[in-house]
């Protein structure tokens, strides 16, 4: 190799690879609708967003947070501008500006999380966590000595719908006269009005809580009133060790990394996704139960959970055994059991589910009514 | 009956105690004749700093104290901007809220889920809340100082031809308004829900510069209103689907509430009880 013009070729080619590798990253963009920090939603994803770049050496990722649902596709506009090719959008709220982005730029691959609403450019996906909620609510049902639940609730949208219902169902199907009393907050971030509300729950006799908004000011503030509760999105049992019993934690990254890699691979391009919805659950390990990672139960309840004592079937069984074994089956790859089966009737007493129906996705996505048990105002529920 | 309304109070003196602070704090700015919007974002300043002390040195007493200053050097900054440069004061308050909450929001990103394991007691905030109005009371109507400080926001022309320093009294009521607002945020941060999160003061601040128009800029009055409103925002929880009266109602209360006070104090062609120079710049020689 003494020719000049050899080594010229050879550097040529050696630059061109390495632009060829630039070329190759590709830009992942997050647009949150909370703080990263919440501790709750925009904190699960962005702790998803970074075990994703561990994971794919080639991506790049980009986050905007704080997003007013209203202000969305001017953030998007700026995203794309800047360079991202896949744009993540991470609130219900989100979707129509989500979905007419994707149609002002059809190039682009967008994924909104917790919408029904795709286009060819657009998929949706959920990481859902009613399962859980429903082996929450029997344990919640198996400790309330009262029989009144709290449930703190922050927006009533069908996935907040959906979970409250799991949770009551659970809760009577241990006992059958309780009550899951929801008092709304209409904020996703507001520890101020969490805990004004989870103080008039513990005030109006509910001696169980849990929750659904962004911070972990529920399990807190029961847990200074040593209320048990149960945590929701992040690993929560810090909050107050001896009182969380369990609650939902997510890996938002399983699916992140799923659609990534399909993305990097063609599977998924512009004009491919209009039938992609990704709903994962248990089975994928897109959710996991429990207040902190591998803790699916507080060991300081489980012997309470072990006396507590509900009917399957016809059959007595401990309640601790029965939340093991749904979990199990619900984890394995071939679920057995899913609480949204018929018959299922609403709190008015209309059926919702005719018996050996199950819910689809369409149908939880989309559900307006609450289950038997539930108490409060509840809006846009069907009469 | 008695065990639910004594649960009310408990909630209206906990909730109302930073309520009660930063209108106490406000209250004195404008009754120098200063306007300061920037309410929110002090508290939101004073939070952070008193979460970040007491988790980085464990002390609650230095905690409280340096929220204090932060709170206090905010306010000064609005002071500088508005009295020195004379700037519009309430573009400068604004302004003030907005870096407060990005600010606090940005630095606390290192301290976000973080939980404060040894939290303070909210009941020497409440009581603090309490002999201060008292204190403040004494000290507007009873006392010479209380007087310079009054009269520089009623007729600050005047005070200054008794040879009082209009900007002087200003700066340090500003200060002082800035410092019991930092103390709202600490209460939040170290004892009502000792936590950090990003926007935790969720509005309070706006609702204490909406308390002091409702209170007449009294300090005794500020007491009873900070309750009331405290009871307000409980009972919006509380009363959710027990009553006839939607609660969104009780949300929009303290708003409405003062919207009613002002057309009240319209109607009786009056400023109502507010200084005189309120949110008048003063300069000397112009008049």
């Amino acid at each position: 190799m003494k020719s000049p013009a050899l080594w010229l070729v050879l550097l040529a080619l050696s630059l061109a690879g390495s632009a060829r590798a630039e070329d190759a990253k590709l830009k992942a963009c997050f647009v949150y609708v909370g703080p990263v920090g919440d501790i709750g939603w925009s904190h699960a994803h962005d702790e998803a967003r970074k075990l994703t770049m561990k994971a794919l050496p080639w991506l790049e990722t980009q986050y905007v947070e704080s997003v007013p649902e209203g202000q969305a596709l001017p953030v998007i506009d700026r995203l794309v501008k800047g360079g991202c090719q896949v744009v993540f959008t991470t609130s219900f709220g989100f979707m129509d500006q989500t979905l007419e982005a994707a149609r002002k730029y059809p190039k682009v691959v967008f994924a909104h999380a917790t919408g029904f609403k795709r286009a060819p450019n657009m998929a949706t996906y959920m990481a859902d966590f009613y399962q859980i909620y429903y082996l929450n609510g029997l344990m919640a049902g198996a400790l309330t000595k009262t029989g009144k639940v709290g449930y703190v609730g922050a927006f009533p949208i069908p996935e907040l719908k959906r979970h409250i219902s799991a949770f009551a169902m659970g809760v009577r199907a241990v006992n059958p006269q309780a009550t899951v009393n929801v008092k709304w907050i209409s904020a996703w971030v507001s520890p101020v009005k969490a805990r004004e509300a989870a103080e008039a729950l513990m005030a109006e006799g509910n001696d169980v809580l849990a929750f659904t908004e962004d911070t972990a000011t529920v399990v807190q503030v029961a847990g200074r009133k040593k209320v048990p509760s149960f945590a929701h999105y992040s690993p929560m049992q810090r909050f107050a060790p001896d009182f969380v019993v369990s609650g939902q934690l997510v890996h938002w990254e399983k699916i992140y990394i799923d659609f990534l890699s399909k993305v990097r691979n063609g599977t998924y391009a512009p004009g491919k996704l209009q039938e992609v919805d990704y709903w994962w659950l248990l089975r994928e390990g897109a959710v996991e139960m429990g207040g902190q990672p591998g803790v699916p139960i507080n060991p300081k309840f489980v012997d309470a959970l072990k006396k507590a004592q509900m009917t399957v079937g016809g059959k007595q069984v401990s309640v601790h055994d029965r939340v093991q074994e749904l979990l199990k089956d619900m984890s394995s790859s071939k679920p057995g059991f899913d609480p949204f089966t018929g018959p299922l009737q609403d709190r008015h007493g209309a059926t919702r589910v005719p018996a050996g129906k199950t819910l689809t996705k369409e149908e939880l996505n989309q559900m307006q009514w609450v289950a038997p048990g539930v108490t409060g105002p509840v809006a846009d529920e069907p009469k | 009956m008695i065990d639910e309304m004594l649960q009310a109070l408990l909630r209206a003196l906990s909730f109302g105690t930073p309520l009660l602070l930063a209108c106490l704090g406000t209250l004195v700015n404008e009754r120098a004749g200063v306007v300061n919007l920037g309410v929110e974002g002090m508290m939101a300043l004073g939070a952070l700093t008193a979460f970040s002390v007491a988790t980085e040195t464990e002390s609650l007493w230095l905690a409280v104290a340096l929220s204090l200053v932060a709170g206090a050097l905010a306010a000064l900054l609005h002071g500088f901007v508005t009295l020195t440069l004379r700037a519009n004061a309430y573009v400068s308050g604004l302004a003030l809220t907005m870096l407060g909450l990005g600010v606090s929001g940005l630095l606390g990103n290192r301290y976000e889920g973080a939980i404060l394991l040894e939290p303070a007691p909210e009941l020497p905030f409440t009581v603090a809340a309490g002999v201060l109005a008292v204190g403040l009371w004494a000290f507007l109507y009873a006392t010479r100082p209380g007087l310079v400080l009054r009269s520089v926001g009623e007729n600050p022309a005047a005070a200054d031809v008794l040879g009082v320093s209009v900007g002087g009294v200003r700066y340090l009521a500003v200060a002082f308004g800035g410092a019991l607002a930092g103390l709202a945020g600490a209460f939040l941060s170290l004892a009502y829900r000792p936590a950090w999160t990003d926007g935790m003061t969720a509005g309070l601040g706006w609702i204490a510069v909406a308390l002091v128009i409702f209170v007449g800029w009294s300090p005794l009055r500020a007491v009873l209103g900070s309750l009331f409103f405290g009871l307000l925002y409980y009972l919006q929880f509380r009363l959710q689907d027990q009553s006839r009266v939607p609660t969104e109602l009780f949300a929009a209360m303290p708003y409405l509430l003062v919207v009613g006070v002002l057309a009240l104090a319209g109607l009786r062609r009056t400023q109502g009880s507010a200084p005189a120079a309120l949110g008048k710049p003063y300069h000397r020689g112009e008049r």
